[in-house]
């Protein structure tokens, strides 16, 4: 690296205290383990939630199992379980807090603070990140956030109960109740969400500069590795897209601290209190909708983004060949993301807004499906005629493929306004998302996880318990999610508590036609149950066999043991503070697998060309070369 | 390890990591502000009440905007001056952007203190449209006498014991219920004992019994026979309320609801494996598991599954004697009625509503709400507010014995003539402008115009005949404190030290919605203080970090005064963003 000599850091010369070099590091590479690991456990706690309430949906009259209820204690069980069984208050907590946790403390930490973290300064072959305190801090503030939305599980009021979206004016008035406002489950979930706000802007500046500023001599924009593409227009989506949910988190936390009325339309009564409301009123509860979904939209790229970003990585490393259409993938990352601004509405069709905006955002909604269609037909097109080598992480990419194509897919149905008022708030619309999410998003960190553990720690993950979690995960997505999209079809809507029993008793008194439609497929929820246990059993593997490689797995034989070409597999493995031990440069594209002109069927990044070899000068002016395909 | 390019810019860019950054950070903070912005455009949009136009005093806010922008200026300047490497100027120049942040801050708290002080009450009354007319002004102080009725008291005595806003509910309570359910009414718990003082006695009515948990188990009993035994009663009648009290009872009800739950769950769970035996597992998603089958379990294998429930009881009632007039924020009363209320956390006292009128100094009468319902209605919204209560209401009896004469107009049915007076000759003169007077004009009186309609008069006697003749007058015109952009004794909006406002008395059961303006007030203010406050919340960070480069970059200059000259120009552009905000805030919120 071109180094300053003004710049003047003297801490590297001392070997650091436990403290500084595990707890409050400002390494990326601990930083983004830090990440992965609090990711995880959210998770695994998010995870808990939701097999309580497919508990409660498959078994509404029988009391949680001894496994599930273990974990409670009997002042919590007496305030919060009926008998033992899920009451509906707590099916909205715990939903509320199951995507809450899963969106902004599970999936987006893990995709984007972990495996960008870790990887992007080492793919652009940068010392750390720019900011390194900087990134330290957004830790520290996205855990304290995340803690205190959990902790207030155990207050009087319960966490956050008005579902993850939190919309207004219910989330206004719950937990009104309490008198210390700073003390109710419902303000705690803003103020954590401030405090995620902030870490996630602290980091997409952080990321964006990084990129900008630190990429190696030679590493021109065409010659980044896709993975750092996306990880720059998943900065710029957290960058510009979370402030205004901020906004609307500060505004809803002066109507519940304040009283003010901004979400808080005229006319409310509380059925509880039989008075109305002593509100001043006039606000706008389809503003909230507003603010929350120009973030909201973007956000399903933030997760989806480094999921792909990580699969598009393996894919050629593992076919050993290039990646079919690296510059189209390109551009249309870069559009998908400027589109994603636009499509925000597409969640709002049944708020009222009128038919001219609906059908402006129908459009824009349409029109993103083009460059996630190309993302996903590239990498499709990239297995074509390879030697594909079924290695662990392969194997989770290749299944991220028809996995996430079918939650892609779903998805258009419920862009289209007229199809949308069949299924908005259905099942469906829960089976689609969690294909996008579940068996597509965390498929592909998986794969990112057993690709660039090597790298981590200098050992493989076993195999067998990699197969052993992969194949009972695969199937048991699939038998928990696509029921999801029939039962949304029949009219099963996404809050019930019960699994839809309720609506039958309603039904029989013909009251609604789908009485009978729910009916006929009430009995599948169980099947949906047992897969989501036999789900949480089948992570055991994963778990065990990241804890038992890391002392006992098969060690790496080089630095580069997958026959690699990104510049991370240049560094000594793991790599230490500052990541490279020569002046790492760049020469050619990030995907130069089975080159004819070259020995080895790879040709990194960081290899110097040969002085016989056809000249090739580290290009000083992007769009030189591109990838040959 | 070094991170390149902190003090040297990389060639292909041309830039330092740090303006990278701040140029990012400073692109999402438009996204935030723009967030507010649009919620500012969106609740005015669609605003079901006149949306307050022109409503602040623009001298501070004009005064801050010219602050400020001197503050981006000097901080420049300062930069400059490291850039040049003239320390002593930088410190002047940075001491200036400084000072203006604290003068911003200043004046932005004294704004906000007037806000906080000034009252104003919706009236829901009479006539077709339900009143809904607007007062605003300072809320008197008042005490309770011997009788327990509230009673004003002189402003010199706002600072004694037992005095308190004129605008508190009191509330003649002889029962208080507490819900065990919700162990946060520590603070209510302590305000009424500290009203009800040594001279009232709070105690228990009935004697609270559950069981303590150890004796469950130990024998065949029932659960009358358990609560007879010594070890169930946790207080008896006649324990007098305090938080341990509370807490004991809050303790046992939960143990005992905990115990019953942790029994139920298990004859539950024990009635389900028996269905399931019976029935195979199909069949048993569909029953739903009743008391009933409960019992009919309970016959058969009744050795085995012993339940004894305790069932607690989760409300305890408190006895006051003698009555206790409480005296509470309508703020912690979700429920007022005549027999009862109900505070936030759902606690019910019962007894008899006391008269707790607002007693204020009116400072301005706006009837703008009230012309817009009348107008939603095609009423003719002159005659509607001519009929609202606090035009006909009859006036405290202390002022009829002035009114010796036959006039039998309320002050406020006098101000208003005086404005009807002095919009007809402001209309007379607008049209010979071509305008026509605004909402403003017609239906609000403002602070400055009722001094000036009773000033107009030698002995200060409200009189729309010579209010008339000045405003018809070219040459002479109306005294208006708030017109003489400099006169300081509106500075910040109504001065009730310097003048005497009409007094007003307005009964409970009149008062519709009230509050200070304060975000509780309506959706204007709620957005102003969330947009000033963010934006107060900037120009404090900004200036902390000016000065930490001002106090403590010495050192940094003498190592390396270019990075220091780096960082005071990326604080400048935080702080040039700062500026820009306010540049933007102070039209749509002052003038607008």
């Amino acid at each position: 690296m071109s180094a300053d000599a003004t710049d003047h850091h003297d801490d590297h010369h001392h070997v650091l205290p436990f403290w500084k070099k595990y707890l409050f590091s400002t390494d990326h590479k601990t930083i983004g383990i830090q990440y992965g690991l609090a990711a995880g456990a959210f998770l695994l706690f998010g995870f808990f939630l939701m097999i309580v309430m497919r508990w409660s949906i498959a078994y509404p009259h029988e009391p949680l199992p001894g496994y599930l209820s273990w974990m409670f204690t009997d002042g919590w069980k007496a305030r919060w379980l009926d008998d033992g069984k899920v009451t509906g208050e707590t099916y909205n907590m715990f939903g509320a807090m199951h995507g809450t946790i899963m969106v902004f403390l599970g999936v987006v930490p893990l995709g984007f603070a972990a495996f960008g973290n870790y990887v992007t300064p080492l793919q652009i072959g940068a010392p750390d990140m720019a900011f390194p305190k900087l990134n330290m801090a957004s830790f520290w503030v996205y855990l304290a956030g995340g803690l205190l939305m959990c902790a207030s599980f155990f207050m009087e009021s319960g966490a956050a109960k008005s579902g993850w979206t939190n919309y207004s004016p219910l989330a206004g008035y719950a937990d009104r109740q309490i008198v210390n406002q700073f003390l109710a489950g419902q303000t705690q979930w803003l103020i954590g969400l401030v405090l995620l706000i902030t870490s996630s802007l602290l980091g997409a500046v952080n990321f964006i500069t990084t990129i900008i500023q630190l990429r190696a001599k030679g590493l021109t924009w065409m010659r980044l590795p896709f993975f750092v593409w996306a990880m720059l227009v998943t900065g710029f989506l957290l960058l510009l897209a979370f402030p205004p949910l901020e906004a609307a988190g500060i505004m809803q936390l002066m109507d519940r601290v304040t009283g003010s009325s901004f979400f808080m339309p005229s006319g409310l009564y509380s059925a509880t209190d039989s008075a109305p409301m002593d509100i001043s009123g006039s606000g706008s509860p389809l503003l909230f909708q507003h603010l929350f979904w120009f973030l909201g939209h973007p956000e399903v790229y933030v997760l989806l983004l480094p999921a792909i970003a990580c699969v598009a990585e393996i894919i050629p490393c593992n076919t050993r060949k290039p990646l079919w259409g690296y510059k189209p993938m390109v551009w249309a990352v870069i559009v998908l993301g400027f589109l994603s601004f636009i499509v925000w509405a597409h969640h709002m069709y049944l708020t009222g807004m009128g038919p001219v905006i609906s059908t402006f955002f129908q459009t824009t909604t349409v029109l993103i499906s083009v460059p996630s269609v190309i993302l996903l037909t590239s990498m499709i097109i990239s297995l074509w005629g390879g030697s594909i080598r079924f290695t662990m992480p392969m194997i989770w990419a290749a299944a991220f493929l028809p996995m996430f194509g079918i939650g892609g897919l779903t998805g258009l149905p419920l862009a289209f306004n007229l199809a949308d008022l069949h299924l908005h708030d259905t099942y469906y619309v829960i089976g689609h998302f969690h294909y996008v999410v579940a068996p597509g998003i965390l498929f592909g960190l998986f794969a990112g996880v057993y690709h660039w553990y090597p790298k981590m720690t200098g050992r493989f993950m076993d195999n067998f318990l990699g197969h052993l979690h992969f194949w009972p995960s695969l199937i048991c997505m699939n038998l928990l999610f696509f029921p999801m999209l029939t039962q949304g079809m029949a009219g099963f809507h996404r809050r019930w508590y019960n699994g839809g029993e309720g609506y039958i008793e309603k039904g029989s008194e013909g009251v609604n036609v789908f009485g009978r439609t729910v009916a006929e497929n009430i009995s599948i929820n169980e099947v949906m149950t047992g897969a989501a246990i036999a789900l949480a059993i089948f992570q055991l593997p994963f778990l065990i066999n990241m804890f038992i490689s890391y002392f006992w797995g098969k060690k790496v034989t080089s630095d580069n043991p997958w026959g690699a070409t990104t510049l991370e597999w240049a560094t000594p493995t793991p790599p230490g503070h500052g990541n490279f031990t020569f002046d790492v440069a760049a020469y050619r594209g990030p995907y130069e697998y089975s080159r004819p002109d070259h020995d080895s069927d790879f040709f990194p990044q960081w290899e110097e060309p040969k002085r016989d070899a056809p000249v090739e000068e580290p290009a000083e002016k992007p769009e030189k070369e591109a990838p040959k395909a | 390890m070094e991170i390149p390019f902190i003090v040297n810019v990389r060639k292909d860019t041309g830039l330092i990591n740090s303006k990278v950054g701040i140029w990012l950070f400073l692109a999402s903070e438009v996204t935030l502000f723009g967030g507010l912005f649009s919620g500012y455009l969106f609740l005015r949009l669609y605003a079901d009440y006149p949306w307050p136009e022109r409503a602040l005093p623009v001298l501070p806010g004009l005064i801050n905007t010219f602050v400020l922008i001197g503050s981006s200026v000097t901080v420049v300047f300062a930069w400059a001056a490291l850039k040049m490497r003239e320390w002593r100027k930088f410190q002047i120049y940075m001491s200036i952007t400084l000072v203006c942040a604290l003068i911003f801050m200043a004046l932005k708290g004294i704004e906000y203190k007037a806000k906080f002080g000034h009252q104003a009450v919706q009236i829901d009354g009479d006539g077709p449209v339900q009143g809904h007319e607007i007062v605003e002004g300072h809320v008197h102080y008042a005490e309770l006498d011997k009788d327990g009725q509230i009673h004003e008291v002189d402003k010199e005595r706002k600072k004694e014991d037992g005095v308190f806003s004129a605008n508190r509910i009191a509330f003649k309570a002889s029962e208080l219920s507490f819900v065990l359910t919700r162990p946060s009414h520590e603070a209510y718990v302590k305000e009424i004992l500290k009203q009800a003082g040594d001279s009232h006695t709070i105690t228990l009515k009935e004697a609270y019994r559950v069981i303590n948990e150890d004796e469950l188990y130990k024998g065949d009993l029932n659960r009358t026979e358990l609560l007879e035994s010594e070890n169930a009663l946790i207080a008896d009648a006649g324990a007098e309320l305090s938080t341990d009290v509370l807490d004991d009872l809050e303790d046992a009800y939960l143990d005992a609801r905990s115990h019953d739950r942790k029994v139920r769950t298990k004859f539950l769970a024990a009635s389900w494996d028996w269905i399931r035996d019976e029935e195979g597992i199909d069949e048993a998603a569909t029953y739903v598991i009743e008391m009933d089958l409960w019992k009919e379990r309970r016959k058969e294998d009744g050795e085995k599954l012993k339940i004894v429930t305790l069932g607690p009881v989760a409300e305890v009632t408190f006895t006051i004697d003698p009555p206790l007039t409480l005296v509470l924020k309508p703020g912690d009363l979700v429920k007022v009625s005549d027999v009862d209320i109900k505070l936030r956390d759902d606690t019910v006292a019962k007894g008899e509503m006391l008269p707790s009128p607002i007693i204020m100094g009116v400072d301005a009468l706006d009837f703008r709400h009230t012309a817009q319902r009348a107008e939603a209605e095609e009423l003719d919204p002159f005659p509607v507010i001519e009929q609202t209560w606090l035009l006909t209401h009859k006036a405290h009896h202390g002022d009829e014995e002035e009114g010796h004469d036959a006039d039998h107009r309320n002050e406020f049915k006098k101000i208003w003539d005086c404005h009807m007076a002095w919009l007809k000759a402001e209309t007379a003169r607008l049209k010979t402008k071509g305008r026509e007077p605004s909402m403003n004009d017609k239906f609000r009186v403002n602070w400055d115009q009722i001094i000036a309609y009773r000033d107009v008069n030698e002995e200060l006697e409200y009189d729309a005949k010579m209010v008339y003749e000045y405003a018809s007058d070219p040459d002479d015109d109306l005294v208006l404190y708030s017109s003489g952009l400099f006169d300081l004794k509106g500075f910040a909006g109504a001065n009730h030290n310097e003048f005497d406002f009409p007094h007003l008395e307005i009964p409970r059961n009149k008062v519709g919605f009230e509050s200070t303006f304060t975000p509780r007030w309506n959706t204007y203010y709620a957005i102003y203080f969330t947009i000033t406050g963010l934006h107060g919340l900037h120009v404090i960070g900004g200036a902390l970090v000016l000065g930490y480069y001002l106090f403590f970059g010495r050192k940094m200059y003498d190592s390396n005064p270019e990075w220091l000259a780096n960082r005071v120009e990326i604080g400048g552009l935080f702080w040039h963003f700062v500026d820009l905000v306010w540049i933007f805030l102070f039209p749509i919120l002052y003038l607008m």
